[in-house]
């Protein structure tokens, strides 16, 4: 049974959050628990989907903002 | 070669604030998608997404025109808040319930770079994402707002512990249980979850 403080802790560290010096001991930990360092692969993973999961709006729209923007400028 | 493109958001505000329009199209495609898909997890709909988008980055505007931006945070956390609390009002005025409207049919995440590149797995992922898209929305209110705030507003869990008012071991929590949730989703769905896939 991993504790609710080292999973927290895992949680930063897969977002690169962890101190050094935790970042340290928890790199020692995942050597030597097998549990934890399958966690930490399975959380690793759904990170990656989630950074993956990201959309493009259309040109259209960020040539709007722009252009907006400029003809404020324009106006000032 | 555009001097902007190595600049902090910070610096690249100063220089937009002081009339440099370059400065300004360099924060906005280097956010522009976070802002994007921060709308559309909440309102749902590609099209209300573009107007809110573009709203979003005009109260920006005015903002760091009139010198009311403040620097303290970071530029990426103030527009995706911004974006944020626009698609919450938008709801609140709408009173609408959630619906999923796709650009020709396709997935709503259909712009994804992975490393993979065969029609087949580039199907797989495709559809694995719009699904994952879909079992975000299934998550308790808590366990969305802190995913979407640390994956898409780059908010640390500190910030994200301070704008929620609750400590930061109470936010690590909720991020722990919603990639817990999603991950148990997915398994159950059978959905495709192989580590080669999404592997680098």
């Amino acid at each position: 049974m991993i504790k609710t403080s080292t999973q927290n802790e895992l949680i930063q560290y897969v977002y690169n959050e962890l101190a050094d010096d935790a970042r340290e001991q928890l790199e020692i930990a995942l050597m030597h628990d097998n549990e934890l360092a399958d966690d930490c692969s399975d959380l690793l993973l759904i990170q990656r989907l989630l950074d993956g999961a990201t959309k493009t709006p259309s040109d259209r729209s960020i040539n709007n903002i722009l252009n907006y923007s400029k003809s404020l400028s324009l106006q000032s | 070669m555009n001097t902007t493109t190595q600049m902090s958001d910070s610096a690249l505000v100063s220089l937009y604030i002081s009339g440099n329009e370059n400065a300004f199209e360099q924060l906005v495609n280097r956010h522009k998608n976070k802002v994007f898909t921060t709308i559309v997890l909440i309102v749902k709909d590609t099209y209300t997404a573009e107007d809110l988008m573009q709203d979003a980055f005009i109260k920006a505007i005015h903002t760091m025109k009139s010198g009311r931006y403040n620097e303290e945070g970071k530029f990426s956390s103030w527009i995706c808040r911004i974006a944020h609390n626009l698609a919450i009002d938008f709801f609140r005025k709408e009173k609408r319930s959630p619906m999923i409207t796709l650009e020709d049919g396709s997935n709503v995440f259909n712009t994804l770079a992975f490393a993979a590149d065969s029609a087949e797995s580039l199907q797989i992922q495709e559809d694995t994402v719009a699904r994952l898209r879909e079992l975000i929305q299934t998550l308790p209110q808590t366990q969305r707002e802190v995913l979407m705030m640390r994956h898409y507003a780059d908010m640390s869990f500190q910030e994200i512990a301070d704008a929620t008012g609750v400590s930061i071991n109470t936010a690590l929590g909720r991020m722990r249980y919603a990639l817990i949730n999603l991950r148990k989703k997915m398994l159950n769905g059978n959905i495709a979850y192989d580590k080669n896939i999404y592997s680098e």
